[in-house]
């Protein structure tokens, strides 16, 4: 094997195919996606009761909307009577219910069958066991997360652990209030890119000081390589001639109260796996979601979270924005140059980690234990 | 007379179904007032109690058509004819209904039925 014979320095990526073989990227689905917590949307993205939102989650369709007291509910998107797909449109409102455009059987915000064509002479069709198939939904840091499992793993350990440790506790990330925050700006990137070489370039910062001028800019420390996830609770703090987390380092916006003193000045990344990272700067959190829709394609929406009173007295936030946005182009301009490559039939073996990488191999060990792959080294 | 439900149980903005053939339903409007009208919309086979009430209007719960509690009538297509009205009466707290002599407005598939043509 080669990868007996690498150097001390180096550790092996996985293989070409990984990033390139459908039949893996269904396993993903399937392991990954339609099994762990996924984040859909933004809490306030569903403003009332029939707001909805229709999101791919693994090979699966997902309606997510607000029942009429309020609370969030998911379901899969799929007609109980014959399959035809309930909603078609990526986002929208409904008054009371959604009908199946088909045979318009009816279902309640609440998922129950409502009404349908000669339903009355059916007594014995339930109004619940042919109702819409609920999906686990869980609401934090106000967004919206969903689960395919039939058995969903604990949203604590899964989801809240990955915070606690990257930031030693749940508190680190509650100081900043996101669930009351606004969305200053939302931009969505359509990525040809598997969506592992997504995660890796978010975890390590070897690149940084070649792709990303900006942002080596406003934090110095990037400008060594070593990644702002690699030591438990540590952010990386601003320049010293710095003002705020902005493109040209101007004064950022005004800053969140709840921010302790030792997290002032400094920016924490933080990977919440398979398909969240969460930016946190003391006047604004960045948060991205993914959205793998093919073994070599990934939809990424990002939003940049403000003071409420930030965004709705219309301040500029352009500079603010432009920094991140500048960054994530220049990430997933990397990830779709990477992209090709892995089907080369030089890469077949993959290629290598330098030790500042070193904790990406971990994401791959992640990855074969989710798949039941065996390990190559 | 037929008695359908004591009025205790029938709450405002709900119906009521009476499993008679052809059904009728009892409605509390949301002001306090009770109707009763044909149950089956004139358009296709849908249960008008499953429809939404607002002021002194049901809608259909299918295709949107609303009819009108008090005369029968209904707004707009798709369905065209309107249900009967029949008449409401609470004695001693419960709710009765006296049936309209009128023919029902059926939709297709029940009035064959009724009428005891194989459809
Ligand atoms: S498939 Fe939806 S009503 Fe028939
Ligand atoms: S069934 Fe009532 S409008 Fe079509
Ligand atoms: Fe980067």
């Amino acid at each position: 094997m080669t990868s007996t014979s690498l150097p001390d320095s180096l550790i092996a990526t996985l293989p070409g195919t990984s990033y390139t073989d459908p039949a893996i990227f269904a396993q993903e689905q399937e392991c990954i996606f339609e099994t762990m917590w996924f984040c859909v949307a933004r809490s306030s993205e569903l403003t009332k009761p029939g707001a909805f939102r229709t999101v791919d989650v693994g090979r699966e369709s997902i309606l997510v909307t607000r029942a009429r007291d309020n609370s969030i509910r998911a379901y899969f998107n799929v007609c109980r009577h014959r399959g035809a797909r309930l909603c078609t449109e990526a986002a929208g409102e409904v008054k009371r219910a959604f009908q199946c455009p088909y045979h318009a059987w009816t279902y309640g915000l609440d998922g129950k069958l409502v009404a349908a064509p000669n339903l009355t002479k059916m007594p014995d069709v339930g109004r619940t066991e042919y109702g819409l198939t609920p999906v686990a939904t869980r609401e934090w840091l106000g967004y919206v997360w969903v689960c395919l499992a039939e058995n969903p793993p604990s949203f604590e350990e899964d989801v809240i652990g990955e915070v606690v440790t990257r930031l030693g506790d749940a508190e680190a990330i509650e100081r900043y209030g996101m669930e009351s925050l606004s969305v200053g700006s939302r931009i969505t990137y359509d990525v040809k890119a598997n969506w592992k070489l997504i995660i890796e370039n978010f975890m390590e910062c070897y690149h940084c000081a070649t792709i990303h001028p900006e942002l080596t800019e406003v934090l110095p420390e990037f400008a060594d390589g070593f990644a702002a996830q690699y030591y438990v609770g540590h952010g990386a703090e601003f320049g010293e001639e710095v003002q705020g987390f902005t493109v040209d380092g101007s004064a950022g916006l005004d800053r969140i109260p709840g921010v302790a003193e030792d997290q002032d000045r400094r920016y924490y990344a933080i990977t919440v796996k398979p398909q969240v990272f969460i930016n946190l700067v003391p006047d604004h959190v960045i948060f991205h979601r993914m959205y793998p829709v093919a073994v070599d394609r990934t939809i990424v929406e990002c939003d940049w979270l403000y003071m409420p009173h930030v965004v709705d007295s219309g301040r500029d936030v352009s500079r603010s924005v432009e920094l991140f946005d500048r960054v994530n182009r220049q990430d997933f301009d990397a990830c779709e140059r990477t992209q090709p490559g892995m089907s080369s039939r030089m890469y077949a073996k993959g290629g290598v980690l330098v030790p500042s990488e070193h904790h990406i191999g971990a994401f791959h060990d992640w990855v074969h234990e989710r798949l039941g792959t065996h390990q190559s080294q | 007379m037929i008695p359908a439900c004591p009025l205790a149980d029938l709450p405002r903005g709900e119906a009521f179904r009476l499993e008679i053939d052809p059904p009728v339903s009892v409605f509390h409007t949301e002001d306090g007032e009770l109707f009763a009208i044909d149950d089956t919309c004139t358009h296709q086979d849908a249960s008008l109690a499953d429809g939404w009430v607002e002021g002194c209007w049901v809608e259909c719960p299918l295709h949107a058509s609303k009819f009108n509690l008090k005369t029968g009538a209904v707004d707009a297509p798709p369905a065209k004819r309107p249900v009967r009205t029949h008449e409401v009466l609470v004695e001693d707290g419960m709710i009765y209904v006296r049936l309209s002599a009128a023919t029902p407005n059926l939709p297709p598939c029940v009035a064959t039925k009724l009428a005891g043509v194989l459809a």
